[in-house]
């Protein structure tokens, strides 16, 4: 290929990288505008600047009350899935890797099954009985562990294909170290950063969830994103003030798994 | 009594059977080789020595006692995997260290043998190095050091070299036999490499099929192989069937018959044959030719040009009587 084409082709790769990065952050870049003017309306420039909206939104006990009830939820659910999901990977990994199969197809019964049809289910199983959890966390605490599940059955799969699981337990055996002994010196500390970047990665995910959290518990117990959904009839300043809000907080953890997945790489 | 006694051994998955009824004996300070091809039970004979796999059936007596029941964690053998198994979280100094942790050893004791396990593999000053930032032959001597720590009874090597390529091989090969030689530490070595087994071994087991074919030190196991595997699988035998023997030697044979290629003379003998390829192997001319109908390979030392013989020639050659071997 010829310099001048080269020059060329590398135009209309830059070219098309920026356009689709102003399509992307434009409605961000109006939102958070928007969410520091004092009102805009009918000009083209906002008629001045204030960070009133924020100081509104972070002093209202009803938005700090839904965004901590939306952490407890989210680690809730968290800290289910890893007591819950590393021993399992240990057990079908180490002593049974034909399950594999049959893990794969059930991790992606989330994606088959749409939310909407899901909760449908869960309000009917739930919604009476014995287990009657709709309306408090526990049952998004439950549910959102199902939504975690593939993210962090995957990333931690990968990590443990990458190590020679096998090999790796028999030497720790050998040289004196029981099996419980082993996963924990051995083989645990090995699968830290597919374990941190599953955490972050389902952490943004599940924050931001709306679904399953206005179906099942709705305002019985206010996440953030039904609180937003809530107030959408309020002023737009203060919508677009808890709109990006959200968005730095999502985008500091996904920052964060990033940096956690380049260490050691 | 042998120091380690292999009684009636059996290994089955399911209804496939992996060996069964092997029996031997391995003295004290022995350098033992498992040699066979993949898939003949070698390494699974060696992960039941281990405890690492269960057997069916039979005992294996370490200084007369049974190990079978134990697990691998008292049984006291330490082993080198062909992956090398290292724990990548670990620093060369921690890995060497994790089976004296294991064992509670006092820290300023484990720093002190941890220092002399790595200086015996020339390692000394790589104690704060990662796994990942070292070569395939260095990871090789940190697991040995690691397996040496601990100071096993029994010492397991699992195809340790298969993974290097063959400078190192050769190096670590050499390394490895006089660390046991040294320490007068018994050890049970499972290779397919026929060179490799032949020059580290006191003892060469030949399995074949979950059998020891044959059994004895490396100048019995070259030079009288027991029968047509055996002398398939080491060197490079002529293998004669009793049709192209008779024909070949002009005299009634009634079994198998191994020539080693290089117990055949070129250019003196009374048999007429043609060159129909020759390969230089470096110190060795190789070539393959036809005598009597019936094709050999015959191996000469590459002394001089004239050795060297080209295609199509016509010449004559010898075969030593003596290294003519009947196999069944």
């Amino acid at each position: 290929m010829s310099r001048v084409e080269t020059r060329a082709a590398g135009l209309y790769h830059r070219t098309v990288v920026t356009v689709l990065f102003l399509i992307l952050l434009l409605p961000l870049a109006g939102t958070l505008l928007y969410s520091v003017s004092t009102s805009w309306s009918a000009t083209i420039l906002p008629d001045g600047l204030t960070l009133k909206w924020y100081a509104q939104l972070w002093t209202d006990p009803r938005f700090l009350t839904a965004f901590g009830q939306s952490l407890l939820v989210c680690f809730g659910a968290l800290l289910l899935s890893v007591v819950l999901i590393l021993p399992l990977l240990f057990v079908v990994h180490y002593h049974f890797p034909k399950l594999d199969g049959l893990m794969n197809i059930l991790i992606l019964l989330p994606f088959a099954v749409p939310p909407v049809v899901s909760s449908v289910g869960l309000l009917q199983i739930y919604g009476s009985g014995p287990l009657a959890m709709v309306g408090t966390p526990w049952i998004l605490i439950g549910c959102y562990f199902t939504v975690a599940l593939p993210f962090m059955y995957r990333a931690i799969t990968n990590n443990l294909q990458a190590i020679n699981l096998t090999d790796l337990m028999d030497a720790a055996h050998l040289l004196g170290a029981s099996t419980w002994k082993a996963a924990f010196l051995v083989v645990l500390p090995n699968l830290r950063k597919g374990l941190m970047v599953s955490l972050f990665l389902s952490f943004s995910f599940l924050f931001g969830e709306f679904v399953f959290a206005n179906l099942l518990v709705g305002t019985r117990y206010e996440t953030l994103q039904v609180y937003l959904n809530n107030m959408k009839n309020s002023s737009g300043h203060f919508n677009s003030a808890l709109v990006i809000s959200y968005f730095f907080f999502v985008l500091l953890f996904t920052w964060a798994a990033n940096r956690l997945n380049k260490d050691k790489a | 009594m042998s120091f380690l006694s292999i009684q009636g051994l059996h290994k089955s998955y399911a209804a496939t059977s992996i060996f069964s009824d092997i029996n031997c004996e391995i003295g004290k300070g022995e350098f033992v080789t498992l040699l066979g091809p993949s898939g003949c039970g070698k390494s699974t004979l060696l992960r039941c020595i281990a405890g690492l796999t269960e057997v069916n059936g039979g005992k294996i007596l370490l200084e007369g006692n049974d190990l079978v029941p134990l697990s691998p964690q008292k049984r006291d053998i330490g082993m080198v995997f062909q992956s090398y198994a290292l724990f990548p979280n670990m620093s060369v100094q921690q890995n060497v260290a994790f089976g004296l942790r294991m064992q509670k050893v006092s820290k300023d004791d484990s720093a002190k043998r941890v220092k002399e396990a790595l200086d015996m593999v020339e390692l000394g000053t790589f104690a704060d190095r990662y796994p990942h930032q070292l070569s395939g032959g260095q990871c090789q001597r940190v697991a040995l050091a690691r397996s040496l720590v601990t100071r096993p009874r029994l010492l397991l090597l699992d195809e340790p070299l298969s993974a290097l390529d063959a400078r190192i091989r050769k190096h670590l090969r050499e390394q490895i036999r006089s660390i046991q030689q040294e320490l007068g530490l018994t050890t049970i070595f499972v290779t397919h490499d026929q060179e490799e087994a032949l020059t580290m071994s006191d003892r060469i087991f030949l399995m074949n099929a979950g059998k020891i074919v044959q059994s004895g030190d490396a100048e019995t196991l070259y030079t009288a192989p027991v029968d047509a595997f055996a002398a398939g699988f080491i060197g490079n035998y002529n293998l004669l069937d009793a049709d192209a023997a008779s024909r070949l030697l002009l005299r009634p044979v009634n079994s198998r018959v191994a020539i080693r290629p290089e117990a055949i003379s070129l250019g003196n003998g009374d048999i007429d044959a043609q060159v129909r390829s020759h390969s230089l192997l470096g110190n060795v001319i190789r070539y393959r030719v036809e005598a009597r109908g019936v094709e050999l390979l015959v191996d000469v030392l590459n002394r001089s040009a004239d050795d060297v013989h080209n295609n199509g020639t016509h010449l004559t050659l010898s075969i030593d009587s003596n290294a003519i071997r009947e196999v069944a």
